[in-house]
């Protein structure tokens, strides 16, 4: 490819790299890159893995010690497009979700709605496991590594080489640390400082930002804590999901629990709007809901094996930047490519499609001989017409409705519901239709009676079409 | 022993103990700055780097500006959109040094 390759600097002095302490690979830096993909995460390492595969001779760049050492999410890995590419059945999986469940919480009632289909016990399992990312992030880069790639560790890319408008290349913290390449792809994550800094994307603003705080747990001196108190066997694993003002106060946001091998991840995400106004700290608002009453029989003897944060940009469709520009292209949370909504927390799924999407518009400009915008376009393009986009513009109303709502669904309904529930199941020596007739008002009242509730109805009628 | 019947205690780990359980690696200088301090002494009256941070790397300072323990740092980067007046200097440490997760 490097032949093909347009803009190709070979001039070794003024752009090699002293990475004396890398991990990994030995390459040879006399030899120019087609392209440079800037951070191992899921976007970057599944970028530099197809490109590798269509021939490219590609940089992927890690600030972390390892692939994976800097990334903290949930979490769920969704591997649709995943195990296209890659032997996800190799991969370090912790377990399939078996169950998932949707829990509202008051602050001190719950209730709940669980989901688990027997087909998610057999394989694919819903394309839906826990993993942790230390673990999978670097092996996903190895993969990329076997298919050609070339990884750097411990180097931060600092700046982008521009001539003109155009992307010529990186600038990292490493002495003599320029690299020049035609194309760089820009898999950075939400924290963007590197397309932000060359103007390909705007800051974000902090209603588009939720901050995520997570404790993996073990549970020292019990034996099958996990098995028993999540009712597994095997494999399988369950994804908790908790709304509501026992989950994260009158922030806009949710909790979550997620069962791995031998520990838990337990966390919450939440608007960073809110948490500058109106919610408790982070670190408060995880202590409150790991001590909320549905919560903590869960988690009852556990210890912190690790405390992790990290932000998530939730702005939807309608936040997501220039994709391509000449000579570069911005991928998976750098784009802001997250569907976070309440019911759904999808990340890694998107930050996938992205990397291989872009990962092939690149191969087949570079095999045009082109690095302008116009020869990147396929990206843009492809990502438009897959889920990726798709499901950002399908539920781009549902957050506004929500975040419009957010009192009535996070703080009355929670509680309005949990009354009705035990109106409706009160054991008394009253008739069951007296207390079926003062759950249905309990809950008529909170929404605001017929109409009310019709009106609810007609304004998320577009959940089930 | 439970405060409320029939809710289990659930220990809740200190900051301290919690940032104990992250590998570590102090790069030397902070990452982290105010631009300008004048901006959160005179017009800030929020301090919402403070709030949100998860890892009370931000404390408010006497002065009105805030000191910054930049040693505690998850560089999770709230505290670089938090800030209303866009008065936070942040950059990634050197050459992977800072916080390196096993889990994650
Ligand atoms: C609390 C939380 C919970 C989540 N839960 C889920 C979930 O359950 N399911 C789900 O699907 N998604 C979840 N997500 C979202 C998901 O984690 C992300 O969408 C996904 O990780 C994005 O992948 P990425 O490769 O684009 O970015 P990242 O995974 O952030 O990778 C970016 C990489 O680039 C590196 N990097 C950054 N800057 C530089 C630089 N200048 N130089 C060199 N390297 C650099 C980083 O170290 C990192 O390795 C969650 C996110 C959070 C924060
Ligand atoms: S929020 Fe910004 S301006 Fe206010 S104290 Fe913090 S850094 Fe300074
Ligand atoms: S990056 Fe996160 S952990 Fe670090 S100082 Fe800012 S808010 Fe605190």
């Amino acid at each position: 490819m490097t032949e093909t390759a347009p803009e190709t600097d070979t001039d070794g002095s003024t752009d090699r790299i002293d990475l004396t302490d890398r991990d990994t690979a030995t390459p040879d830096y006399d030899d120019a890159f087609d392209a440079v993909v800037v951070g191992a995460g899921l976007a970057g390492s599944t970028a530099a893995l197809t490109m590798a595969d269509e021939g490219l001779d590609v940089l992927l760049v890690e600030r972390g010690r390892y692939p994976g050492a800097k990334n903290v999410f949930g979490g769920v890995l969704y591997t649709p497009t995943l195990r296209q590419l890659v032997d996800v059945d190799a991969a370090p999986l912790e377990r399939y979700i078996a169950e998932r469940r949707f829990g509202m919480l008051s602050d001190e009632d719950e209730t709940a709605v669980s989901i688990s289909p027997g087909e998610w016990h057999d394989p694919p399992h819903n394309d839906s496991y826990t993993v942790l990312r230390g673990e999978f992030d670097e092996w996903l880069a190895e993969q990329a590594v076997e298919a050609g790639a070339t990884l750097v560790t411990r180097t931060t890319v600092t700046g982008l080489l521009r001539e003109g408008d155009r992307v010529v290349g990186i600038e990292t913290d490493r002495p003599d640390g320029t690299i020049r390449a035609p194309y760089v792809v820009l898999a950075e994550g939400g924290n963007s400082l590197v397309s932000e800094g060359a103007d390909l994307k705007e800051k974000d603003r902090r209603e588009n930002v939720a901050v995520g705080v997570k404790e993996v747990l073990e549970f020292p001196e019990r034996e099958h804590a996990i098995e028993d108190r999540f009712r597994l066997t095997g494999d399988a694993g369950v994804s908790y999901h908790y709304f509501g003002e026992g989950a994260v106060g009158d922030a806009f946001g949710g909790g979550f629990i997620y069962t791995n091998g031998d520990t838990v991840s337990v966390g919450l995400a939440y608007r960073l709007s809110d948490a500058a106004t109106s919610q408790p700290d982070p670190e408060g608002t995880l202590n409150a809901f790991k001590t909320h009453p549905a919560v903590a029989p869960l988690l009852r003897g556990a210890r912190t094996v690790e405390y992790t944060a990290k932000t998530i940009p939730e702005g939807g469709a309608d936040e997501i930047p220039e994709l391509v520009h000449d000579g570069a292209v911005i991928v998976g949370d750098a784009a802001g490519l997250v569907l976070n909504n309440g019911l759904h927390l999808e990340g890694t799924n998107m930050a996938v499609e992205s990397g291989y999407h872009a990962a092939n518009a690149v191969a087949s400009a570079a095999q045009r001989g082109r690095t302008d915008a116009d020869a990147l376009a396929a990206y843009r393009e492809d990502l438009e017409s897959s889920f990726v986009v798709e499901n950002l513009e399908r539920y781009e109303w549902l957050i506004e409705r929500v975040q419009a709502d957010r009192e009535l669904l996070f703080e009355e309904l929670p509680r309005a519901v949990a009354d009705a529930g035990s109106e409706y199941f009160r054991m008394d020596r009253a008739p069951k239709d007296q207390h079926a007739s003062t759950a249905k008002r309990e809950l008529l009242r909170a929404v605001g009676g017929y109409t009310g509730a019709a009106k609810l109805a007609v304004r998320y009628r577009k959940l089930l079409s | 022993m439970s405060v409320e019947p029939g809710i289990p205690t659930v220990d809740n780990e200190s900051i301290e103990d919690r940032l104990y359980t992250v590998k570590y690696e102090d790069p030397g200088d902070s990452h982290l700055d105010v631009t300008i301090p004048g901006i959160c002494a005179e017009k800030c009256v929020t301090t919402d780097c403070v709030k949100v941070c998860p890892a009370d790397v931000w404390r408010e300072g006497e002065d009105g500006v805030p000191n910054i323990a930049y040693e505690n740092c998850l560089e999770c980067g709230s505290c670089r959109w938090a800030c209303p007046h866009g008065n936070v200097e942040w950059e990634y440490p050197d050459t992977g040094a800072g916080v390196t997760y096993k889990n994650g």
